[in-house]
Order: C-alpha cells, then sequence, then structure tokens
C-alpha cells in the first residue's frame, strides 16, 4: 500500500474518525509513516504554541460598544480607511486578467469580450501582492482542461503536438550552449462564475449591489496551446526561454467585458494609480495587464519587429524577459541574461513550421 | 441597531464573539486589536445576508483575512518602530518583556508571508474549527484541510527556525 500524504497524517492527529481505517492501520504499522507522523506532530505542537493566545473577553462590554458604533459609522478612524484600501487590488487585477484571457468554445450564445492584442505592465507594490485574495476567493474558477505541460523529445514533436511553429536561433546569447529541451502545454480552459458572497467573505465586508446579470454570467477562458525551448544553465534554472502560447481571448455569456470591469473597479479599496491604470484597459484595446511587483522588477516598453513588446528584469538585472504579442500568439525570450541580450533574441528568432 | 442591520445579530454576537476574537487573537498576537477587529468584522457582518447557520464559519474567516491584512499594513510601521529602538538603549529589566515582544513580532511576520489560504486555514483550524468548517469556510474540500494546514505549519515552522538560526 502506498504510504498516505502529510495531509492525512496531519488529519489523523485532529480528526482520527476522518481518515479510513486502511490508512490508520498502514499508519500504526509502517515504521515510515508512524515517523513521518511524529514529526507531523512536533511541527503542530510548535506551531499551536507559537500562536496561543488565550483571551478573556467580556461580551457584554463589548455588544454594547457594537452597538454604539453601529449608530455611528461615518466617522470611522482614518487609519482603518487607509489600511481596508489596497485589499481588493489582486482580484481585480486577476479577473480582468482572466476577462481578458477568457474565450469560448465558439459554442451557442457565447461571443467575444475580449482579444489579447498587447501586454502591459501594471505595478504593484509588495505589500498590496501579499495581502489581496485570490481570484478563486472572488467567485467560482472551474478549469474545464488544463495544460499539462510536459518535456517532448524534439522540436518537431513539439511542432506536432500543438500545431505551433517552433523557435530557431542562430547565435546564442554568451554561456548559452547545448541543445535545448523542448516543452509544450495544451490549451486551457477556464469558466470564471463572479460570486458576492464569497467575495463578502474574502474582504470581510459588504460589497456595492453587482450590476443585473453579473452573478448568472459565465465568463470563459481559453489560452494556449504553447511550446517553448529551454537552454538550461548549470544551476538548472532556465538560462534561456523561448516560447509562444496561443494569445488568450475572452467570452462572455451575459454582462459586458466593460460593465464587469468597471464593477470590479468600483469595489472598495482599490488604489487610485493602480485603478487609473485598470480603467484605460478596453476591449478594443485587447490589454492584458502583466502583474509586476513594484519592489523588485522594473519594465519598460519597445518593440520586436514592429510589434510593442514588453521588458520585465528583476532587481540587479539578474533574469530579464521581453513579452510581446503578433499574429495572435504571446511570444516570449527570458532568461539569465540581460535585457540588451533577451531582446537581440527576441528580433533575431524565427519560428520555423 | 439601524433598521439596515440584521435582526439576528444580537445573538450571534453573543455566540461566536470571543471565538472571533480568538482568531483574530492567534494572527494578531494582541487581545486588543483583535478585539478591534472582531468588532469590525461583525459590523460588517451585520449588512450582509449570509445564512444564520453559516455565520460563524463566515465571522471566523472574515475575522482572520481581516486581522492578516491589519498584520501586513502594520509590518512597516512595526520596521520603522524597530529601527527607532534600535538606536534606544534597553535596560536589563526590560529584557525579558522585549524578548517575549520579540518572539511575538517573529511569528506574526512568518504568518503574513505565508501564502493567505494557507495562514487562513491554519489560524481557523488552530481556533478550533473542524476540518468540515475551514473547508467551508475556505471553499476546499476537507480532504484538502489537512494538505493545505500541514503546509502551513511546515513553512511557518521553517520560518520561525530560519529566522531563529540568522539571529
Amino acid at each position: 500500500m502506498r504510504h498516505p500524504g502529510d495531509g492525512l497524517l496531519r488529519r489523523l492527529l485532529d480528526e482520527p474518525d476522518g481518515v479510513a481505517d486502511s490508512d490508520r492501520s498502514h499508519v500504526d504499522g509502517c515504521a515510515t509513516c508512524s515517523s513521518r507522523l511524529l514529526a507531523v506532530s512536533a511541527d503542530a505542537a510548535e506551531v499551536e504554541s507559537a500562536l496561543r493566545l488565550d483571551v478573556d473577553v467580556d461580551v457584554d462590554a463589548a455588544w454594547a460598544s457594537l452597538v454604539a458604533a453601529a449608530g455611528h459609522e461615518s466617522p470611522r478612524p482614518v487609519r482603518q480607511r487607509r489600511r481596508l484600501k489596497r485589499t481588493p487590488v489582486i482580484a481585480v487585477v486577476g479577473v480582468l486578467a482572466l476577462l481578458g484571457g477568457a474565450s469560448a468554445a465558439a459554442a451557442g450564445n457565447w461571443f467575444q469580450i475580449f482579444r489579447t492584442e498587447q501586454v502591459t505592465p501594471i505595478t504593484v507594490p509588495q505589500a498590496d501582492l501579499v495581502q489581496l485574495p485570490e481570484l478563486d476567493e472572488f467567485g467560482t474558477m472551474r478549469v474545464e482542461s488544463r495544460p499539462r505541460i510536459r518535456d517532448v523529445e524534439d522540436a518537431r514533436t513539439a511542432r506536432e503536438t500543438t500545431g505551433l511553429a517552433s523557435p530557431r536561433i542562430t547565435n546564442l546569447p554568451a554561456g548559452v550552449t547545448g541543445q535545448p529541451r523542448f516543452l509544450v502545454g495544451d490549451k486551457v480552459l477556464g469558466v470564471f462564475t463572479f460570486d458576492r458572497a464569497k467575495a463578502e467573505k474574502a474582504l470581510g465586508r459588504p460589497l456595492p449591489q453587482p450590476p443585473a446579470g453579473l452573478e448568472a454570467t459565465e465568463f470563459r477562458l481559453t489560452a494556449g496551446p504553447g511550446l517553448a525551448a529551454m537552454w538550461p544553465s548549470n544551476s538548472g534554472a532556465p538560462a534561456l526561454m523561448i516560447g509562444r502560447v496561443v494569445a488568450p481571448k475572452g467570452f462572455s455569456n451575459g454582462v459586458p467585458f466593460d460593465t464587469a470591469r468597471d464593477y470590479l473597479l468600483s469595489l472598495p479599496g482599490l488604489p487610485a494609480s493602480l485603478s487609473g491604470q485598470l480603467k484605460a484597459f478596453t476591449k478594443e484595446g485587447g490589454t492584458l495587464p502583466l502583474i509586476v511587483n513594484a519592489n523588485s522588477e522594473t519594465s519598460f516598453t519597445t518593440k520586436v519587429g514592429k510589434a510593442p513588446a514588453t521588458v520585465l528584469s528583476t532587481e540587479g538585472g539578474a533574469l530579464s524577459a521581453v513579452f510581446w504579442v503578433e499574429g495572435g500568439f504571446i511570444n516570449a525570450v527570458g532568461g539569465s541574461l540581460s535585457t540588451d541580450e533577451v531582446l537581440r533574441v527576441a528580433r533575431e528568432v524565427r519560428w520555423a513550421q | 441597531m439601524p433598521a439596515s442591520v440584521r435582526s439576528d445579530l444580537e445573538h450571534i454576537f453573543r455566540a461566536a464573539y470571543p471565538r472571533v476574537v480568538g482568531v483574530a487573537a492567534r494572527v494578531l498576537g494582541s487581545r486588543d486589536e483583535a478585539e478591534d477587529v472582531a468588532q469590525e468584522t461583525f459590523l460588517s457582518f451585520g449588512r450582509t445576508n449570509v445564512p444564520a447557520g453559516e455565520a460563524v464559519g463566515w465571522l471566523c474567516a472574515a475575522a482572520a483575512h481581516t486581522a492578516l491584512n491589519h498584520l501586513r499594513s502594520g509590518r512597516r510601521r512595526v520596521s520603522r518602530e524597530e529601527a527607532a529602538s534600535d538606536r534606544v538603549e534597553v535596560s536589563p529589566d526590560v529584557a525579558e518583556a522585549v524578548v517575549t515582544k520579540d518572539e511575538h513580532q517573529r511569528v506574526r511576520a512568518a504568518l503574513s508571508r505565508l501564502p493567505r489560504k494557507q495562514a487562513v486555514a491554519l489560524v481557523l483550524r488552530h481556533s478550533g474549527l473542524s476540518y468540515a468548517e475551514v473547508a467551508a469556510a475556505l471553499d476546499l474540500s476537507p480532504a484538502s484541510v489537512g494538505t493545505t494546514v500541514r503546509r502551513a505549519e511546515s513553512a511557518l515552522r521553517e520560518e520561525l527556525n530560519r529566522h531563529a538560526s540568522s539571529r
């Protein structure tokens, strides 16, 4: 019998009745699992001790305080308002990215709301990135097909698997040698539905009334397939990676993109700077937001051929990447290289069918 | 209470307040701040239509999120305070209190660096919510709660040990 996972061992500590008898007997009789269980138990005890704080509360006094606060809600402390400002950022960005990524199995009553024509960096401070809820806390994300990223034998197999052209570069940057590995990923299809109750739970506060039909609307996303050639470095991290993916498109069976976008941007707490950046997005523009960490990444725009391109690099320039959209594909070149080097590769790469 | 506030609020408040404070206290390490968060959470809850049967899970999850937001927004302030306190000579009779405070801050800082879902699952579980309640509050399957909590504990312990060994 296979050894059970750590999650099951953890549950065994708390709710042994929730674990199947066969798993319990296995752990009892298996020296490896017994030892793992001890480690899991030690971690749990240490964390319990670190988090534990016994508090006595006066419920009557607390209720009186709540009643008073409910009667005087408007003059909330300024500090609280500031603090609450940033919470929904990532979800909004996420939903916009999704809308900007959503696409359809061209079926029935689906209509296209978005088609990626360019990518644009959206700068988000580290503090905001860390504290923001995830997309699935704002609704239901149903993934109907996953990318299943995997290695394939060679460029020809990558082309045959994805139907895409593969990259060819003759003049590799200094320090990049050998033959590349080829990776492929299948088409992704996801369906997102906004759920006000979940969003309120995630934000811990009530939200404005959503536009009619938003919660009944399904936003469908497809992106891919995609392929990449990767030259590993001695450390195993990619020294150079060149890839392309069929650009995301968005479809809706209900409210249009602009309506959903305007509602998301109206949620309480969005920083004005970010809100301004996101408001510039329109379905006509087809702009896919690329989240950039303001503390550790820099970005600038340039061109690859005739296409507008976005260049990102980590602080200190250890990693760089360039993204550009052309012919319905998002293309990317990145690696442990300078921005000049990734741009040179991007401009010289040829795509062979 | 204003008419817009739900009518069952007092009943739910009296039953759930200590637990909600407990959730926030585990995140913040401070009773006073935890009570502020609990009050804020109940004020928000009062304006929702969350079914009474789901109230405890909703309140605990909302308190954990709100407390984590407090923690993260307070981090820069704490860093500034720490930088300022580095310049102040600490007298021996308060040394023990300083050590305890430092320990608290390390735990909270480590907690704030965990992925949000892990942090919330961890706090809810250690606040006594069952796997089914944590699963419902976070929209997870009960089977994956153990995995999420285990990952959080492992990551938190690593963070704490990393900090301890770098000191």
